[in-house]
């Protein structure tokens, strides 16, 4: 804001001094030759342009200096010494306006608040963390009565950055195997859909949503590819099997993942990788499962188009004997439109997750198959209103169509 | 000759003089000559290819290859050379590079998003006092001094044919 004022004080300066002066001297230069031309005396116009321009070139030269002042005075501000730790908060939440034939009331509901914190502890070490407040179905309930909120970290990582292709976090992740969870996080306003695929909801089951350990990760130019790695170690599923190992793993097998990907340079926009991910599950019921979950993901960014396709298979094979697997996959297809309608962004997604009915690790977990489709219209830089429609057919239940209107932000 | 026409003469002089200094000074900030990518004369690289150059603004590379961090310094929005970095590097408008930044600190990808500085003077001094720095600067008003330097974007520099940033 200062280095904004600043230029525009020189820039008036500018018009407003020069501007005045030479008008000055040029009525000045009449009263002179006026009076010299009635003293006789012979001094030519050559010479009176050339004390003009001698003047303009000092008056140049004063505003030269004074620029380079007001330079100096913005990068002091600007280079002053970073007192650590450095604060960047910001945030992001939603309200959605929901409703449909059947099956759930309509309404508002406010959606998850999610704040972020950005704090860098030194020139290399950086610590990221993840609150989100979600309102709670079961508020004043209970007994104790249960709050209207609940607040959970949702990520709080402490990363050590050695070099481009080495760099060190420690702490609670989305799980680095899946591309949509790690791309949108909490932020609603960042996806071009109200919801999130079914693969990947809040609170779903099919694939471990929060990783606790440590991650190495890293790029290598790779001759163009851009060839990222990302290895992890730590703990997986929780006994209640939505949720990671928070308080401590429950089994003394670490979990461990391995994910891949390259952005070549040929093709800007475009990101492909996979990743493999194993854990050992101890579910309350006492029975465990060995899980193993392979990924996938083709990405275009670019926004005309935008392409998102994903695909996970998990396989959970039962200690005393037994295998389940499921799989999901999506496809969402956006386009920013051109020219007076950049604003708008339609966009369409077909899913279906196929899983198991007789796998303990999904139960209450239903498939899922079904399209949304909608519009996103940014209102302002930072505020977005979507529209959408969403048929979708869940396992056991009747066919659900309902329509939903968001109003997402980030500040 | 009279009186009054000698001060028009003089005042149109005097405009006349006055547009020859003014508009060259005014076109300084937007004349179309190359963008040049200026850095601190501590960085190791002198010639970068555009697709190198398109990570370092991306933020995917953020080290130089002698260790130090990359600080990236952009013109506030109307500038020339901002509208240029977007066009040719980013490939992207103002709302999407301000969406591209707010994802990309929200994923924890980099600790914070480029300093943003309102004329060339700034992000010269800024680039010349900050190891690491790197701005983008209109060609004719990148100043000699040791403390930085001009970039090669595809081993051609500023002026020359089929320089990419234009």
């Amino acid at each position: 804001m200062q280095i904004g004022v600043l230029s525009r004080f020189c820039s008036r300066v500018r018009l407003t001094v020069v501007v005045p002066f030479l008008i000055a001297i040029g009525a000045g230069l009449v009263v002179p030759q006026e009076a010299r031309a009635e003293a006789g005396a012979s001094v030519s116009q050559e010479e009176a342009n050339r004390q003009v321009l001698r003047r303009i070139d000092e008056l140049e030269a004063e505003l030269k200096a004074l620029k380079g002042q007001v330079a100096r005075a913005a990068t002091a501000s600007a280079e002053a010494p970073v007192t650590y730790p450095t604060l960047r908060i910001g945030g992001f939440s939603d309200v959605t306006f929901s409703g449909s034939r059947r099956g759930s009331t309509s309404g508002a509901s406010l959606g998850q608040y999610a704040l972020q914190l950005n704090s860098s502890l030194s020139p290399r070490w950086n610590f990221f963390g993840e609150f989100t407040a979600g309102a709670r179905a079961d508020a004043g309930t209970g007994a104790p009565p249960a709050t209207g909120f609940n607040a959970e970290i949702e990520r709080a990582i402490l990363r050590f950055d050695q070099s481009d292709a080495f760099k060190l976090s420690f702490g609670r992740y989305h799980t680095p195997i899946n591309w949509w969870n790690n791309a949108f996080h909490h932020g609603l306003w960042l996806q071009s859909t109200v919801g999130r695929p079914e693969m990947t909801q809040f609170g779903g089951r099919f694939i471990p949503v929060h990783f606790i350990g440590t991650l190495a990760e890293g790029e290598f130019p790779a001759k163009g590819l851009n060839l990222n790695y990302g290895i992890g170690l730590g703990n997986g599923r929780g006994a209640v099997t939505s949720r990671g190992g928070d308080a401590g793993d429950i089994n003394n097998s670490k979990a461990y993942l391995v994910n891949l990907f390259v952005k070549p340079d040929k093709l800007y926009g475009l990101r492909l990788g996979g990743s493999y991910y194993r854990d050992r599950i101890n579910m309350a019921t006492g029975r465990r499962f060995d899980e193993t979950i392979v990924a996938g993901h083709l990405l275009w960014d670019r926004e005309t188009p935008e392409l998102i396709a994903e695909y996970a298979r998990a396989h959970h094979k039962e200690l005393i004997g037994g295998n389940f697997a499921g799989e999901a996959y999506y496809v969402q297809l956006a386009y920013r439109l051109p020219g007076n309608q950049r604003k708008f962004k339609p966009y369409v997604r077909f899913e279906n997750m196929r899983l198991s009915t007789a796998d303990p690790v999904y139960t209450g977990t239903p498939g899922t198959k079904g399209v949304v489709s909608g519009i996103r219209y940014d209102l302002s830089e930072l505020v977005a209103l979507k529209a959408e429609y969403r048929n979708l057919q869940r396992v056991g239940a009747a066919p659900f169509n309902g329509v939903a209107l968001q109003l997402s932000f980030s500040h | 000759m009279p009186r009054g026409l000698r001060i028009l003469l003089c005042l149109a002089t005097a405009v006349v003089v006055a547009r020859g200094t003014l508009v060259p000074c005014r076109a300084a900030g937007a004349t179309g000559s190359d963008i040049a990518v200026v850095v601190n004369s501590e960085v190791k690289e002198d010639n970068l290819p555009l697709a190198a150059l398109r990570k370092v603004v991306l933020g995917d590379r953020q080290f130089w290859s002698g260790s130090q961090r990359v600080t990236l310094i952009i013109r506030a929005p109307e500038a020339r050379e901002r509208a240029v970095v977007l066009k040719k590097l980013y490939q992207m408008d103002d709302a999407q590079f301000r969406q591209y930044w707010i994802a990309k600190v929200f994923r924890a990808e980099i600790a914070s998003g480029p300093k943003t500085v309102t004329s060339n003077e700034v992000a010269t001094e800024l680039v010349s006092s900050l190891s690491g720095a790197i701005a983008f600067v209109d060609s004719a008003q990148v100043p000699r001094s040791a403390k930085l330097k001009v970039l090669k974007v595809d081993s051609l520099m500023p002026g020359e044919k089929g320089y990419p940033l234009r």
